[in-house]
């Protein structure tokens, strides 16, 4: 059973310094597509990456490249990682350390926008930001997420 | 033969609009106004619920064309 927004209230409940991103990101704007992951865009602090590991540790978090690896931080890896690829019990999430077409955390995070979530507040890329981001990965999918957005934004008259 | 619906008539007509909007658009629009009337937590459950109904559909079809050991 796949459960994303349980992955996302536990990066909130854990103080995750992060941004929601990606096709999760997009079905929150209204994006009718299904997503299979949570991507997200977050400080790689040695602090931040080491909550979220604490968020996900009692559902069994691997490294999705090396599906035997067991997510166990140390502050020697947390200095190398540019991104963090992960399988738990309740879906997959990839944090990114920057964002094609947008940038780095810091600039992610001023294109972002504050959303009021049952359990706390969330930060979502605005749509603008997320139009830009998927033309820059320009794959099949992210075309078609991009004509969503771009009706969504028609719809809420900002065009 | 099939006896004609009476009604048929009007629920086509009342049909094709949306169906233009898919035309128009590539997008289903009818959908999307749907989904724009819910909160982003509302959306995000939706995506949760449409995933695993997927989910579950795929396992469904792996098993009837399992071929017998």
């Amino acid at each position: 059973m796949q459960n994303l927004s349980e992955l996302t209230r536990r990066l909130i409940s854990s103080q995750v310094e992060f941004v929601l991103v990606g096709g999760f990101a997009a079905a929150a704007h209204g994006v009718t597509l299904v997503t299979r992951d949570v991507d997200i865009c977050c400080r790689f602090s040695e602090a931040n990456l080491m909550r979220i590991q604490k968020a996900f540790v009692d559902l069994h978090p691997m490294h999705r490249s090396q599906p035997d690896l067991p997510l166990e931080l140390t502050p020697e890896q947390c200095v190398s990682l540019k991104n963090l690829y992960l399988k738990t019990d309740l879906g997959v999430v990839d944090c990114l350390g920057e964002i094609l077409g947008v940038g780095n955390f810091d600039e992610v995070l001023k294109r972002s926008i504050e959303v009021e979530l049952p359990y706390g507040k969330c930060r979502i890329l605005d749509i603008e930001a997320l139009i830009r981001a998927k033309e820059a990965m320009n794959r099949d999918h992210d075309r078609i997420t991009v004509k969503y957005l771009k009706e969504i934004k028609k719809q809420r008259g900002q065009s | 033969m099939t006896e004609r619906n009476p009604n048929e008539e009007s629920v086509l007509k009342e049909a094709s609009p949306a169906y233009l909007a898919v035309a128009d658009s590539d997008i289903d629009l009818s959908l999307l106004k749907d989904s724009l009337a819910k909160t982003p937590w509302e959306r995000m459950r939706a995506n949760d619920d449409a995933l695993n109904f997927a989910e579950s559909l795929r396992a469904a079809m792996e098993k009837r064309n399992a071929k017998p050991k």
